[in-house]
């Protein structure tokens, strides 16, 4: 029994609000306030007001320590939008309650008027709480999404990939299970029926007062569905996707904390092959230059005329067999030289000494055995143009050689 | 008859530069796909390799120290804009980053072990030289007031992390 007015706690909660809102923190996080955790909050504000917090039964004690006690508690968490996520089966339990009460009201369609009254009006109460706790979850699950992917804690990706892991497991997926209108046993597709079933009766039962109670319950549904769909689209557009990055981020973070980790890129994994880029361009940056150069410098040459000799010259030809045979008739011979002075004056009178020295190469032959003149006589060999003094050699056949 | 802008496309690709759909050169390899395959194979006996995103040059030989140094940075860089609260993914693609923003990251980095063993990151100086690197193989682009952005060549490096671990569902997380 709370002895104060109304008014005098809603000033206090306003005066104090600050305070309140700490030990709130405190109790969220904790899920307890402790007696040491008071105290120093109420140091801290140097306000001592613990009676005061007792007597309008904001807190409550356990054992040494203290908790807020669940109206106020509630009623924090909604000014401040601040929904601590419902498990699935907290808010299955209001699918059981709507389930039971739904057969009840069809199997005691025709019982007593006041149960039936009174059954409609607690169905329209847990459909009113289901709501709530969906919308409350969604939100909350939003939030908690968004806080995840910001990473406002920094915490390191794999403690995040297990908070996105847990969030999905425990919460978005069965909530959105909830929420499944293709999801024959669906909490949503029980209140369609609830819906359909209020809708005829609300026009076909014999009281008015049933029919009115009927009436305002599919008028609620009505509401809740538009409130459920709307969550459900935010799960579906927002939520889901957001959750997606998460896991796709994931994907990547994972392969590079693998690819980081342990000397891995240093060792044992290779990188994308990449091209070795040269040095040598395939195309010379001066290659237009170039070549407009190498062309140039054709273009303006003098022209060249070659006239020809229009004297015809008959060229001596050397014809080695001939002159060997002539020789070898004619071995030994004492004076090689004269002898081939006057072998090629048979020919021509006017010799030059290139066709001369032509005829002497004879002598190199393998055939030959030469020997020079003892007496270290000379002989001169000339025509028109000049003289030439050679030593006499003597040249025969050699015996051990094969012709 | 060589296709429109020949002698860039070639030049480019064999200065080791990755050519990305935000160029207009992409378009034309695009419409001459086969023709280019058939050209880098015939002429020198490289593979060009395309997807929607960019085409590069590969030969036999690879320029591994590069391409690892490269690996790395965008590991650690992805690495620490997902600690700093940021989509990595949509950082990469539409985002310009001052130099000092990038040296803070890897000053700061939680892999401070293999950037010091990196002779391409561990310095202030080291690591802008690997940023220009990146550069003139078009994967950064330098933007006006030391900013850089990075084209759609990123994407090679990036996704070559994740497929490390493609196989592995024992941690996935979904």
């Amino acid at each position: 029994m709370i002895k104060s007015e109304p008014k005098s706690i809603l000033q206090f909660m306003a005066s104090h609000y600050d305070l309140l809102r700490d030990l709130f923190d405190l109790q969220v996080k904790n899920d307890i306030i402790t007696k040491e955790a008071l105290s120093i909050c109420i140091e801290n504000y140097d306000k001592n007001i613990q009676a005061q917090l007792t007597e309008y039964q904001i807190l409550v004690e356990q054992n040494d320590d203290f908790a807020f006690n669940e109206p106020y508690l509630i009623l924090f968490e909604f000014i401040h939008q601040q929904f601590k996520p419902l498990l699935p089966e907290e808010i299955e339990h209001f699918g059981q309650s709507i389930r039971t009460l739904f057969l009840k009201i069809k199997e005691g369609i025709n019982d007593d008027k006041n149960i039936l009254l009174e059954r409609i009006e607690a169905l329209s109460n847990q459909i009113k709480k289901f709501t709530n706790a969906v919308i409350n979850n969604t939100k909350s699950l939003l939030t908690e999404s968004k806080e995840l992917k910001a990473n406002n804690k920094k915490i390191d990706y794999q403690e995040k990939i297990h908070k996105a892991r847990y969030l999905i497991e425990n919460y978005i997926s069965p909530l959105n299970t909830i929420l499944d209108v293709n999801h024959s046993q669906s909490i949503y597709n029980e209140l369609l029926n609830v819906s359909q079933f209020s809708n005829v009766k609300r026009f076909d039962y014999g009281d008015e007062s049933i029919r009115r109670e009927f009436e305002k319950l599919y008028h609620l549904l009505r509401q809740v569905g538009k409130d459920l769909n709307t969550q459900s689209v935010i799960l579906t557009n927002e939520l889901l996707p957001l959750i997606e990055r998460i896991k796709t981020e994931s994907q990547y973070l994972r392969g590079f904390h693998h690819y980081l980790n342990n000397g891995n890129c240093y060792k044992g994994i290779e990188p994308p092959r990449i091209f070795v880029s040269t040095r040598d361009n395939i195309y010379n940056r001066f290659v237009y230059e170039n070549t407009k150069e190498y062309f140039e410098q054709f273009k303006n040459e003098a022209e060249l005329i070659v006239v020809e000799d229009a004297q015809q010259t008959i060229d001596w030809l050397f014809d080695k067999s001939k002159y060997k045979e002539t020789l070898n008739k004619n071995l030994p011979v004492e004076d090689f030289f004269k002898w081939c002075e006057s072998s090629i004056k048979q020919e021509s009178e006017n010799f030059s000494f290139d066709n001369f020295f032509m005829v002497t190469s004879l002598l190199f032959e393998d055939d030959y055995e030469v020997t020079v003149n003892k007496q270290g006589n000379k002989i001169t060999v000339s025509n028109d143009e000049s003289e030439l003094i050679m030593p006499k050699l003597t040249i025969k056949k050699q015996e051990d050689v094969s012709r | 008859m060589y296709p429109d802008k020949h002698k860039e496309i070639v030049t480019s690709l064999m200065e080791g530069k990755f050519i990305t759909v935000e160029d207009f050169l992409f378009e034309t390899i695009k419409k001459n796909e086969d023709f280019y395959i058939n050209f880098f194979e015939t002429s020198f006996g490289f593979e060009i390799i395309g997807n929607h995103d960019f085409y590069y040059l590969v030969s036999s030989d690879t320029n591994e120290n590069t391409s690892r140094d490269i690996s790395i940075f965008f590991s650690i860089l992805c690495y620490e804009l997902d600690k700093d609260g940021k989509n990595f993914l949509e950082e990469l693609n539409y985002s310009e980053f001052h130099i000092d923003e990038i040296l803070e990251f890897f000053k700061n980095s939680s892999w401070l072990d293999v950037i010091k063993a990196n002779k391409q990151l561990n310095t202030d100086d080291s690591l802008k030289r690997h940023i220009g690197t990146m550069v003139k193989r078009n994967i950064a682009v330098k933007q006006s007031n030391d900013r850089y952005s990075f084209t759609k060549a990123h994407k090679l490096f990036i996704d070559f992390a994740k497929d490390l671990v493609k196989d592995d569902k024992n941690e996935s997380i979904a």
